[in-house]
């Protein structure tokens, strides 16, 4: 995928500037950035929700036009339909595309059984704990089967706690099924924890690429981790946001 | 989960019944008692007790004469007197005609209000051209047409549930029209990235997501055809609750009177009762309230 001389703007506030990122398949990138950076804006450009007023991205040499299932998202507000059970959400998918509805519920099952909540199948979802909200948000994605995973801050309105369990297993996921992800974060150590390369944004603009070279599984032991933390830190602190950044990191 | 709490009310009950009768008195105070938890399950106490205190005061009336004792009578003779009116058919008669006419007019009324709704929400225009003129004669009070309805169609069924369908229309039209102006728009964006076309959008995502707030019209709506009906009723009808109240005020019976407007409520309570129990039915995903914000 390739998102070649983007740019948006609202009004006369012009949100993205000439942004160039290509995403090659299996990577795991993570857009890292401060509040209205413009890395939501950009994941909903290449979603297909929204439409960049120059330039052009493109998936398989194919210009986004608009939303479509090959691109999949998750929401940082889960957005399950609550009227569904869980397996009805996650079937959702599959079976607008015209899979045979036995067929889809096995599929639906099957992603359910990958982020572990097989019991909570006849669930609705008010019912659910938010972490376990966002990883049917996640098994929904995943099962009508993306090209590319575009997650938006999926573990935002988490607590501390279930974050970094969500961010294990979807670790793990990851090593199962080798899917492309975009995320987007504003936690530097997600970010360093999850991504082979770390797209840091500033106004608009990518201001620095970082490959993380550390091997799976991670953690904050991990040799480079914290060297990789304060660079990325102060790329995005040598500037007037520095005690809004100082704020962030602990999150 | 209300299936899931049955039984335990139950055992609650028969358990705290059976403790009494062997414990007696010093179990009565802690606990309720069996009479207790049938209150509590079917809240009629306070029904019950305005009977009773209407029966006693016209009794007392009787007597008393604080005024004709006529124009208020007791429960029980309205009973007798209502059982004798039921023998003569008349009763059955305006219940089953009253029923028909409510039924028809307002599932018409809100299958055109859905569907009107459908064809707004989807296409602008159609929108920017109904909208004003809805707003323009939507704020009249239905009962205002009645006379006219009578003059244009006569004076047969089709005004009365014409003019039920209307009354139910406005309501159910708007909340409707709401409900679909408020789906959640990440809703919709999720549905289109997981492939769903803007046709499976609209009957998976959009209709789904308006429900609760048709349902609200509905009971809005409920009270609003209640009144069209009997008032449709009291004007050039032959049948229905509301002709036996004209029809009683014409030879002053007034118990007949109190007979139909008790039958109306019921009626109207058995209705609304009916639409809970579907709301009940279809939101059994929804969760809030009071109910749910503190464990009692």
């Amino acid at each position: 995928m390739e998102v070649r001389q983007v740019g948006k703007s609202f009004g006369s506030r012009s949100i993205l500037k000439k942004v160039d990122l290509t995403v090659h398949s299996h990577e795991f990138i993570c857009i890292l950035g401060h509040s209205g950076c413009g890395k939501s804006t950009l994941l909903n450009m290449i979603a297909g929700y929204l439409l960049p007023d120059e330039g052009e991205i493109t998936v398989d040499g194919e210009a986004v036009k608009g939303p479509s299932k090959s691109r999949g998202m998750v929401f940082q507000d889960h957005a399950l339909f609550p009227w569904m059970t869980v397996l009805d959400n996650i079937s959702f998918g599959p079976e607008v595309q015209k899979m045979p509805k036995a067929q889809a519920k096995e599929t639906a099952k099957e992603f359910l059984k990958l982020v572990g909540l097989e019991p909570y199948a006849s669930h609705y979802p008010g019912e659910l704990s938010g972490g376990m909200k966002q990883r049917v948000g996640i098994a929904r994605a995943l099962a009508s089967r993306p090209d590319i995973l575009l997650m938006d801050e999926p573990f935002g309105a988490l607590d501390v706690l279930t974050r970094e369990t969500m961010r294990i297993e979807l670790q793990k996921i990851c090593s199962q099924l080798k899917p492309t992800i975009l995320f987007v974060t504003h936690s530097i150590s997600e970010a360093v924890y999850l991504a082979d390369r770390v797209v840091v944004m500033k106004h608009g603009e990518i201001a620095e690429i970082f490959e993380v070279g550390i091997k799976h599984p991670r953690s904050s032991h991990s040799a480079g981790f914290g060297e990789m933390m304060s660079r990325i830190e102060r790329v995005l602190m040598d500037e007037e946001h520095l005690e809004l950044a100082s704020a962030k990191v602990g999150s | 989960m209300n299936g899931a709490k049955w039984p335990t009310v139950k055992d609650a009950g028969s358990l705290a019944s059976a403790e009494t009768t062997v414990i007696g008195k010093q179990v009565r105070g802690k606990r309720p008692a069996a009479s207790g938890t049938f209150f509590q399950k079917y809240n009629i106490l306070p029904s019950l007790l305005f009977f009773v205190l209407w029966e006693l005061f016209s009794r007392v009336n009787e007597s008393a004469k604080f005024f004709n004792p006529n124009f208020l009578p007791a429960p029980t003779v309205l009973l007798s007197e209502g059982w004798e009116l039921a023998k003569t058919g008349i009763i059955t008669d305006s219940i089953i005609s009253s029923t028909i006419r409510i039924l028809l007019g307002f599932v018409i009324g809100s299958a055109v209000a859905v569907a009107l709704g459908v064809v707004m929400s989807k296409f602008k225009a159609v929108e920017r051209w109904f909208s004003p003129i809805l707003n323009l004669v939507g704020p009249i009070p239905a009962l205002a047409l009645l006379p006219l309805f009578i003059i244009w169609f006569g004076i047969g069924e089709f005004p009365k549930v014409l003019l039920i369908a209307w009354t139910t229309f406005i309501p159910v039209l708007v909340y409707t029209l709401d409900g679909f102006k408020s789906v959640p728009s990440t809703l919709i964006r999720s549905a289109l990235s997981l492939g769903a076309t803007e046709r499976q959008i609209f009957t998976r995502v959009m209709l789904p997501s308006a429900i609760p707030n048709f349902l609200v019209g509905a009971q809005v709506s409920l009270g609003l055809s209640f009144s069209a009906l009997i008032v449709s009723e009291m004007m050039g009808a032959k049948s229905g609750l509301g002709y036996i109240i004209v029809d009683a005020r014409n030879y002053f019976k007034i118990t007949n009177m109190f007979v139909a407007i008790i039958l109306i409520g019921l009626e109207y309570s058995l209705f609304s009762y009916l639409l809970k129990l579907v709301e009940r039915r279809i939101m059994a995903w929804r969760k809030g309230g009071l109910r749910d914000a503190v464990e009692k």
